[in-house]
């Protein structure tokens, strides 16, 4: 299965099911919690400020050791990418190049830069973790492949996660036909399976968006052109599920007491869902985006393994996975680098999202 | 002497849990005869559920355990039985009835399937056929209209008060000697309470079954035992005959209970009298006798040593109280 | 229960409906114009325009669109664009019956499998079996198919240079056929497809089986003097079974996009790879009757799982 919208594990809020509530999430949210201070003997204590079950959470989240572990090789997964390149193109002396001539790291230690005569290489003091099949600098075009998953897992997400709240929670808390068009939109999308739906705009519009796109400078250059048709395409198969979390736990919202008290001290409905339902719906929102990342980064480097995403020159885990899949016999090293890097992020944001969940939500645990 | 039915000697059941090893059961002693109905109340917590579950050995292992004590059914001790042993005789010899009747039953099977499942269960020689005649026979004596039709229905399709009574005919379609019911009215509407009752009373007293009844209401205790006993912290504190607990209740937290029961004709502005206090944390329960610290009587003695159940000199009446009424 | 059935039916019918409509469209709208295409750079108008009606291209789109759900009913799913002449269920059909091989045996294993360690794991809740099993399942869920499928290459790579064992890395053996060297090529495809449905069953299953262990149905089993395995497989499964049953729609699109990658990955020509074949090629109503295919592949789940559903939950009928 190789993406990870439809979060399928049982515990998750909001299930598989389509018309499901999702599991019933602590709703003090919004009313300050308090939480006794042990007072140990013989240590000062000042009465700190009862902490929000924000907070709370917060904490619990830090005791996870797992989910803090995850936590911090998703940062250096994110900062590796983006202050890499910086570092490596200036790392190493000047080379002579049978094909080039004199080029320096920034030319080699890039990720489009050919290099014919150093092809299939294993890592070594020039090129740290090895050269691929036409002689590019693995470790680089690594880096740039990150630097493209997280890109795009973060567009997606942005949209997911607005558009998701917006017409979720306009679905749950005014119901009627924007709940039943989105309901019957879910179950469109929910028909064609996974990438799919992403994998058909891809193959038919791939093309077109290549030559449109590209004219948009530094997003559209080497072979990046069509990440925006697929971070289209993959925003549009996540926000129907988001939106159907964030209805669920709406509706829940809705049906509090604290939301019959603030209309009837006169709050309008702006104000309610601005003030009251939004806020509540962070937590929900956070696990499902959490989980919604690991399912974009899988599909986008899913639809780049299939030709679909990223266009040579351009990187991506995916593109380099099926560009070294035929030397598995031979040199297995370059397939393998991908995969692990994908199979870490993959586990540690499944992970992540667990002990975020645990962390806001404790009654899902077993 | 006839031989007492079930003698229970000592038996303790801790459950090791995280925050400590909870004393569910701590050393508790008591009889039944043939055909008895004995009433065992207590507050939430006081062991008496435990008491039940562990004669029948359904204590939930991890985390509970039963870890001292014999429990001596007709002369065997059950804790010494085989797996095998052990369920030929439940539902059989000794059968339970519990407190929730609308999650009790299997929602996939019908009421006749679940009835005449046991009896196939017991008697090894009968026919599919003769059990479902069975099933339909338990089901008319506890008094379900219709019963030949409605025993291929579905839990869902019954109400709380008629799911309890299957869950009684489950219970008594091998016509056991015992029938342990822990809290079997407490879920149900009052007037549905008694209806309950008083078919449990009838069919006990029809069939000869002894009846083990678990509750924390007294009042049904008055109306169906013959004999009680007041459980506190895992122990037993009180057994005797129903009369005299209520005429003449010899530990004082017996005392404190009856005192607590809102009567219809005190008057209005007479203020309810509970027992000060709380139950003691059964991960750490106190030296010395456990009601102690809520003890109106209570003296020095009470605090060191614990007592155990002796006569008070009113025929079988036993307290465990070094100053009982 | 009858209502619920003919609701869901027309519910899915509609969906079925927009499905065909949204491929129909996105290859209607798609850049390019595919008789230029097939016919080269030079060409007559005339045969341009003999073509362009053969196809029907010179139609309003609705009336593409209803010819095209007429076809979809008669199996006919046009002509390719790239092979000419070649009806696209021609083309499909030599890699149809390899897919359904992959995808039967990507269900028999994922059931045969998945909950029987589910249920395993959960009658061992909280010892190490049950952690250590979880911990892989999760692992094999979590994992990308393409990625665990080069794994497993690596690894019979590694294994085959170790031991001289000449296992094949790639390729597909006779349809349907089961020799040993057919059993060489086909296990290693068939258990990595396989294994994310089956590590997804396993931990679902484990889930529902403690969830109902704990209910007090099963402690009523018990007092009731029956033996435990017969309250385990009995009373307890039958009751987790429920859950399992309404997720198969779900896992079931699983397996339809799990087809794409294993069959690049392990070269096997099924209707994937066709699939994967005809992007490029831009054929486009190849790409569209594969994606209508496995749109009503996960659409027949959908409503397999609500039949089953009235099947073994009784509480249904009653609505």
């Amino acid at each position: 299965m190789d993406t990870k919208d439809t979060n399928t594990d049982l515990n998750s809020p909001g299930a598989v099911v389509p018309d499901a509530a999702p599991s019933p999430m602590q709703t003090e949210l919004a009313i300050e919690g308090g939480e006794e201070v042990p007072i140990l003997g013989g240590q000062e204590k000042e009465q700190k400020k009862s902490p929000t079950p924000f907070q709370d959470s917060l904490r619990r989240l830090r005791r996870d050791k797992r989910a803090m572990v995850s936590l911090g090789i998703m940062i250096f997964f994110i900062l590796l990418p983006i202050f890499g390149p910086l570092i490596y193109t200036h790392i190493g002396g000047t080379v002579v190049s049978p094909t080039s001539g004199t080029i320096s790291p920034a030319a080699y230690h890039s990720p489009f830069h050919v290099e014919l005569d150093s092809q299939d290489q294993g890592p070594s003091a020039q090129y740290w973790l090895g050269t691929d099949a036409v002689g590019r600098d693995l470790f680089a075009r690594l880096m740039q492949g990150l630097l493209i998953s997280i890109s795009v897992a973060l567009a997606v997400e942005v949209v997911d996660v607005l558009l998701g709240i917006t017409i979720g929670v306009l679905a749950g808390f005014y119901g009627g036909w924007i709940d039943q068009l989105l309901a019957r939109f879910t179950d469109i999308m929910f028909a064609f399976p996974g990438l799919l739906f992403a994998i058909l705009l891809t193959g038919i519009f791939g093309y077109q968006a290549d030559t449109i796109f590209s004219k948009i400078p530094i997003i559209g250059a080497n072979g990046n052109a069509r990440l925006i048709l697929v971070s289209l395409a993959l925003a549009m198969t996540t926000w129907p599920l988001m939106a159907r979390y964030v209805r669920g736990q709406t509706l829940q919202l809705k049906e509090q007491q604290f939301v019959e008290a603030a209309r009837t001290s006169g709050t309008s409905n702006t104000q309610i869902i601005s003030r009251h339902i939004v806020p509540n719906l962070f937590s929900i929102v956070i696990i499902a985006a959490t989980l919604n990342i690991s399912g974009t980064i899988i599909g986008e480097a899913g639809l780049s393994f299939l030709g679909l995403g990223v266009q040579p020159p351009g990187s991506s885990l995916g593109l380099m996975i099926n560009d070294a899949l035929d030397l598995t016999q031979t040199h297995p090293w370059e397939v393998l680098l991908p995969s692990i890097v994908l199979t870490i992020i993959v586990l540690a944001l499944s992970f992540l999202g667990d002990g975020l969940r645990d962390a806001f939500d404790p009654r899902s645990k077993d | 002497m006839t031989e007492n039915l079930l003698e229970v000697n000592n038996l303790k059941t801790y459950f090791f849990t995280r925050g400590g090893v909870v004393k569910a059961v701590d050393d508790v002693t008591f009889v039944m005869k043939q055909g008895e109905t004995l009433g065992v109340v207590g507050e939430s917590g006081c062991g008496k559920s435990v008491t039940a579950l562990s004669v029948m050995r359904l204590v939930a292992n991890p985390p509970g355990k039963i870890v001292g004590g014999e429990i001596n059914f007709n002369g065997d001790n059950i804790l010494e039985k085989s797996m095998d042993e052990l369920t030929d005789l439940r539902g059989s010899k000794i059968s339970m009835i519990f407190q929730d009747p609308m999650t009790s039953l299997n929602p996939v099977f019908t009421v006749g399937y679940q009835i005449a499942e046991t009896v196939k269960r017991h008697r090894k020689d009968i026919s599919n056929d003769q059990a479902w005649k069975r099933s339909v026979e338990m089901l008319d004596l506890v008094r379900i209209p219709d019963p030949k039709r409605r025993a291929k229905n579905y839990p869902h399709e019954f109400s709380g008060g008629m799911r309890q009574r299957v869950m009684i005919a489950i219970a008594l379609a091998c016509n056991p000697q015992l029938l342990i019911a822990d809290e079997p009215t407490t879920a149900l509407d009052v007037t549905i309470q008694a209806q309950v009752l008083e078919l449990m009373k009838g069919l006990s007293q029809e069939f000869g079954t002894a009846v083990m009844l678990i509750t924390h209401d007294l009042g049904v205790v008055a109306g169906t035992c013959q004999h009680v006993n007041v459980m506190y912290a895992g122990h037993v504190v009180e057994s005797a005959p129903v009369k005299q607990i209520f005429e003449t209740p010899a530990h004082p937290y017996t005392v404190g209970l009856l005192q607590s029961i809102p009567r219809l004709n005190e008057s209005r502005d007479a203020r309810l009298t509970p027992i000060a206090g709380q139950p003691p944390d059964l991960t750490n329960p106190p030296a010395g006798c456990p009601y102690a610290p809520r003890c109106p009587k209570v003296q020095s003695r009470c605090r060191q040593e614990r007592p155990e159940l002796m006569p008070v000199g009113r025929g079988e009446q036993v307290a465990a109280c070094f100053y009982p009424n | 229960m009858l209502q619920f059935l003919l609701k869901r039916l027309i519910g899915l019918i509609f969906v079925v409906l927009c499905v065909t409509f949204i491929t129909f469209i996105l290859g209607y709208l798609a850049p390019g114009d595919p008789i230029k295409t097939l016919l080269g750079s030079h060409f007559d108008p005339i045969t341009y325009a003999q073509l362009r009606h053969q196809y029907g291209l010179d139609l309003p789109w609705y009336q593409q669109y209803y010819n095209f759900l007429v076809g979809l009913f008669h199996f006919d799913f046009g002509y390719s664009f790239h092979y000419q002449g070649r009806a696209v269920l021609d083309i499909l059909s030599s890699g149809l019956p390899i897919s359904l091989e992959l995808g039967v045996w990507g269900l028999f294993l994922t059931i045969l499998i998945g909950i029987p360690i589910g249920i395993f794991a959960a009658l061992r809740a909280n010892t190490w079996v049950d952690t250590a099993t979880m911990g892989a399942s999760l692992v094999l869920y979590a994992l990308p198919t393409f990625v665990l499928a080069v794994f497993v290459q690596v690894l019979i790579v590694s294994i085959d240079g170790g031991t001289g064992v000449n296992w094949p890395v790639a390729g597909w053996g006779n349809n349907w056929q089961y020799t040993w060297s057919d059993i060489q090529f086909k296990l290693a495809p068939i258990l990595v497809y396989a294994a994310i449905s089956f590590a997804y069953f396993a931990r679902l299953s484990r889930t529902t089986m403690l969830e109902v262990l704990r209910q007090d149905y099963v402690r009523t089993a018990r007092a009731k003097g029956l033996r435990e395995r017969v309250v385990i497989y009995k009373h307890a499964f039958r009751n987790a079974m429920i859950p399992l049953v309404t997720v198969f729609g779900l896992f079931l699109g699983l397996l339809v996009i799990g087809v794409f990658f294993i069959e690049r990955i392990f070269n096997i020509p099924g209707i994937g790879a066709t699939a994967i074949q005809a992007i490029s090629d831009r054929d486009y109503p190849v790409i569209q009757a594969t994606a209508v295919l496995g749109a009503v592949a996960v659409v027949l789940g959908n409503l397999i799982s609500d039949l089953l559903y009235t099947v073994v939950d009784p509480r249904i009928k009653a609505e």
